[in-house]
């Protein structure tokens, strides 16, 4: 394999003094002169008319700037995420939802917003705000959502269905393959609302000047985008309005893909009210309640095989909850269905899927995007036909998994694969070979063994737009500046793109600077998400650089008078391919008729001398990405307290196919909390709701998330198909941890107990109860 | 909301500043001081991201009343090291790869910073406990553990 200069090193993140010593910028810290501070008041109801609402007593309250309702701010329908800006014609995107409406359509629902100068005196103002609700009859499930009698949530979205928008992937004829399938399983699974509780809650700083400029210090995940919701929003022309992050984010996970829920127009709304600086921070029980969470839904699974187990045949279906506005209900559905039919070669296939109005949060883009609701449940059924078939479940998968060239429903090319070495590795791990005899006769602690794989995507194309664009400055000192447009979430993008660029340009990392995430300075890209961040900007950085050393080199082949395609670019340094940095040609023979004896020149120099003869280097990449797929075989071990109905994970092996990891000690990071977010999936995660609608699970407290206590082993295994299409052959990452996770989880479970789980969470309750079920 | 002046030590410096009784001290802290590297995750004591080290325990800078850190000494993530001078903690987690989003990172290190102040030997568990009030929601706490390990070993060859 080849041995690069910085690509492959795992080195230091370039952010890691910043965030080691409290100093790196996020909005939450933001401050700025005369800056008022924000607080929203939200829906008690779950669905309800405002028949009157009355600010005056708070517009009185001293402190008070601005009070925004529906009838002060703009009557724009918008969609809180970014696809609203790259839905892809003849596809339109939903828009569905105002900064503020008459009607509340979930609990937490935005009916007003004060701005005062301080933060107690916003929500001592909150509480003077008089609103009148006339109740309306909602509904929390989605099944029942698209029952006749249920109530419309939107009136244009006729039963509530958002935009109509049924899915629907034919590949070969699933009703033939049926037919000629030996062994037909069939099943319903039914997974739950996660959230993706990314430590710094939804914030934004807005700045309206007076010349009309506005100015938006945010969390969201793509500056770019937001300028173009907030531009159609507020009727402003997107020159004029600049998006950025400050320059970092307390995490993500798809949370603000777009809006930082709808903290950017609400500062932006209230500035242009008070003419002043304003600042929103959500609450933390804000966040979990009234910004987007990852779908539920029920998700069907029937699987048609051959006696050599052979798939031939698979249906898939998923309803899911789409919540009370659509963000990326159009889009989540397609990628599981798309994602859950690529996996395993089945000639026949058919998938039906589509998202559902009800009266519950949102439901928007979190990790993985509909693939880990369509892999626990696929998953569960291969070992479930493993079973049927008296197969091993891993030589069942191995038989079956997609190859490089296979023929697949996705309009881009399976262009490698990995899948098989991750599996072997990951069975080594764990020692598969002691799957079924852990357990002596009569224990109490049941351990189990099991597994799951999946796949994912490297970009947002075929589901949305996907292009980027990067810019590198070579700087007159021969340093490299290098612009692009996509936030760093914690993903290490600040570092990983940076090592791109310096190992194309042939310089050292040190030498290169990047700024990122501001709208204003950077070119367009959709962002970071969709596991695009390092495979699409990285390939705009690849260009770029390329563009930028093609200039240089040319420059310096007039300089030392060499053809351009002699030189090397190497250490910053230019010297002639073959012969020793220093050296002159005269006497070794390299000299060419009308060569100059110099054979070589520092970049620095270089550059400086290109400035006196007024010109710099800039290159320019602007490109469109393929797309590729990246693998993963995951394998768990669990002990289950048959007691109690605890489940402990003793230890995950996660062997990943990332293509070429670039940093391999941020993709490991990647994947280690991308797997603690799949055990936390699997089980215990889960926001519900009351027979009102109010959610139960709206803070750190209650939303049982993982703690450092509870973290098994996990042992991450990279391995690298170096795929053609990506920059040095790598692949997504950043989703992938927690696609299989669960699967492997419930699988292991069943291995430890025989209860075949229909349902996660996986919680003590659950279990406890199957398991005195399973006793009778 | 009668103001009334709180006297600590802050970082090794003494402070003095006018507080209301209902402040608390991460609020102090962030909002009338600008320190804004401690940060606040929940307010409610929930996820450790104030963390900070008072009078020599590691606490929820969100629970503590700010008059309560009368006459402290308070240790914020400012005060530990920085260029130059970093704490061990600090250059294991930047070397290891225990930072991501660099949001829990301060009160990680803080309620790191206290465990190794009591002992430079912890074991496994002991750095669990002392991190389970501290949620990270990127790195699965893998590596933010190998670092107290590697911190801690930094600190004994040290000795």
């Amino acid at each position: 394999m080849k041995e690069y200069n910085v690509v492959g090193h795992s080195v230091r993140r370039l952010d890691a003094v910043e965030k080691a010593t409290g100093t790196a910028g996020f909005t939450s810290d933001m401050k700025l002169p005369g800056m008022l501070y924000a607080k929203v008041l939200r829906s008690p109801y779950a669905h309800a008319r405002i028949l009157s609402i009355d600010t005056s007593e708070a517009e009185k309250l001293p402190g008070v700037k601005a009070v925004a309702t529906h009838k002060n701010t703009p009557r724009e329908l918008f969609n809180t995420s970014a696809t609203m800006t790259f839905t892809v014609p003849p596809m339109v995107p939903v828009l569905d939802q105002y900064i503020f409406d008459n009607v509340v359509r979930y609990v937490g629902d935005e009916v007003a917003a004060v701005a005062a100068v301080t933060e107690k005196i916003a929500e001592a103002a909150l509480k003077l705000i008089k609103v009148e609700y006339e109740l309306l009859p909602a509904v929390f499930d989605p099944l029942e959502a698209m029952t006749p009698e249920a109530p419309v949530i939107h009136e244009s979205h006729k039963k509530n269905i958002p935009g109509g928008e049924v899915i629907q992937i034919p590949y070969g004829d699933a009703e033939k393959g049926f037919a000629e399938s030996d062994l037909i399983i069939e099943k319903t699974f039914k997974v739950p609302v996660q959230k993706q509780a990314q430590m710094e809650t939804q914030a934004a700083v807005a700045q309206v000047g007076l010349d009309g400029k506005i100015t938006v210090w945010s969390t969201t995940q793509t500056p770019h985008p937001t300028k173009m919701i907030l531009a159609k929003i507020f009727s402003v022309p997107e020159s004029k309005i600049r998006v950025l992050n400050p320059p970092y984010i307390g995490g993500g996970f798809g949370v603000r893909i777009g809006l930082s829920a709808k903290a950017e127009p609400i500062a932006v709304a209230l500035s242009m009210l008070a003419k002043k600086p304003v600042k929103i921070v959500y609450t933390r029980k804000e966040d979990f309640i009234a910004s987007d969470t990852r779908h539920a839904g029920y998700v069907t699974v029937k699987l048609g095989a051959k006696k050599d187990g052979a798939f031939h045949a698979m249906y898939l279906k998923a309803i899911l909850n789409g919540g009370a506005y659509c963000s990326f209900s159009c889009e989540t559905p397609g990628v599981l269905g798309c994602m859950g039919m690529a996996v395993y070669r089945i000639p026949n296939q058919f998938y039906y899927g589509h998202s559902v109005y009800t009266n519950t949060t949102p439901s928007g883009a979190m990790r993985g995007f509909g693939n880990p609701q369509a892999m626990y449940p696929i998953e569960s059924v291969v070992d479930m036909m493993a079973e049927q078939l008296g197969m091993d479940p891993l030589e069942l998968r191995l038989k079956n998994i997609m190859q490089v060239g296979d023929p697949w429903p996705l309009p881009y090319k399976c262009s490698s694969t990995g899948l098989a070495e991750c599996i072997a590795k990951g069975a080594r791990s764990i020692g598969w070979e002691k799957r079924g005899k852990l357990n002596k006769p009569g224990a109490k602690k049941l351990r189990g063994i099991g597994m799951g794989v999946g796949t994912h995507c490297s970009n947002a194309w075929p589901w949305c737009g996907d292009y980027d664009n990067a810019y590198i400055t070579v700087q007159q000192d021969g340093s490299i500046h290098l612009a692009t447009g996509v936030p760093d979430m914690g993903t290490g993008t600040s570092t990983s793109l940076p090592q791109i660029a310096a190992e194309v340009m042939g310089v050292g990392l040190d030498k290169v600077s990047i700024t990122f995430a501001d709208s204003a300075s950077t070119p367009f890209t959709i962002g970071s998400h969709a596991s695009r961040t390092l495979y699409a900007a990285g390939t705009a950085v690849v260009e770029a650089a390329r563009d930028a050393r093609k200039q240089v080199l040319e420059y310096a082949g007039e300089f030392l008078k060499v053809a351009p395609e002699r030189l090397e670019l190497k250490d910053s340094v230019i010297y002639v391919t073959g012969q020793a940095v220093g050296n002159d040609c005269s006497g070794s023979g390299v000299c060419q008729t009308g060569e100059s004896e110099r054979k070589s020149i520092s970049l620095k120099e270089l550059a400086y001398n290109a400035h006196l003869r007024n010109k710099q280097f800039i290159g320019v990449g602007r490109i469109v990405p393929d797309n590729a797929p990246p693998w993963h075989a995951h394998f768990a071990e669990v002990e289950v307290d048959t007691e109690l109905g605890q489940i402990r994970v003793i230890k995950v092996a996660a062997v990943h196919d990332v293509g070429k990891a670039v940093n391999p000690m941020i993709v490991e990071g990647q994947i280690e909390g991308g797997v603690l977010m799949g055990i936390g999936y699997a089980l215990s995660e889960e926001i519900k709701y009351d027979e009102k609608g109010k959610q139960l699970h709206d803070s750190f407290h209650k939303y049982m998330l993982a703690t450092a206590d509870d973290t098994p082993e996990i042992d991450v295994m990279i391995v690298e198909s170096n795929d053609p299409t990506g920059p040095f052959g790598a692949k997504g990452v950043g989703e992938t941890g927690l696609v299989p996770t669960a699967a492997a989880i419930a699988n292991a479970v069943y291995d430890a107990t025989g209860i075949r789980f229909t349902e996660i969470p996986l919680t003590e309750e659950r279990v406890f109860r199957a398991l005195a079920e399973n006793r009778k | 909301m009668s103001s009334k002046i709180l006297k600590f030590t802050l970082n090794g410096e003494p402070v003095e500043i006018a507080v209301s009784p209902e402040d608390m001290l991460v609020d102090v802290l962030r909002d009338k001081l600008e320190l804004t590297g401690t940060k606040k995750g929940c307010g409610k004591g929930e996820c450790g991201a104030c963390t900070i080290i008072m009078d020599g325990e590691a606490v929820n800078s969100c629970l503590v009343p700010a008059m309560k850190a009368m006459s402290a000494s308070v240790e914020t993530i400012e005060g530990i090291g920085g260029p130059g001078k970093f704490h061990p903690v600090q250059e294991t987690f930047m070397d290891l790869g225990a930072i991501q989003c660099g949001f829990c990172t301060p009160g990680m290190i803080m309620s790191s910073k206290a465990l190794l102040d009591k002992t430079t030997s912890p074991t496994s568990q002991e750095i669990k406990k002392a991190l389970a009030g501290n949620i990270c929601r990127c790195t699965g706490y893998v590596k933010i553990e190998e670092a107290v390990m590697a911190a801690a070993e930094k600190m004994r060859e040290k000795q």
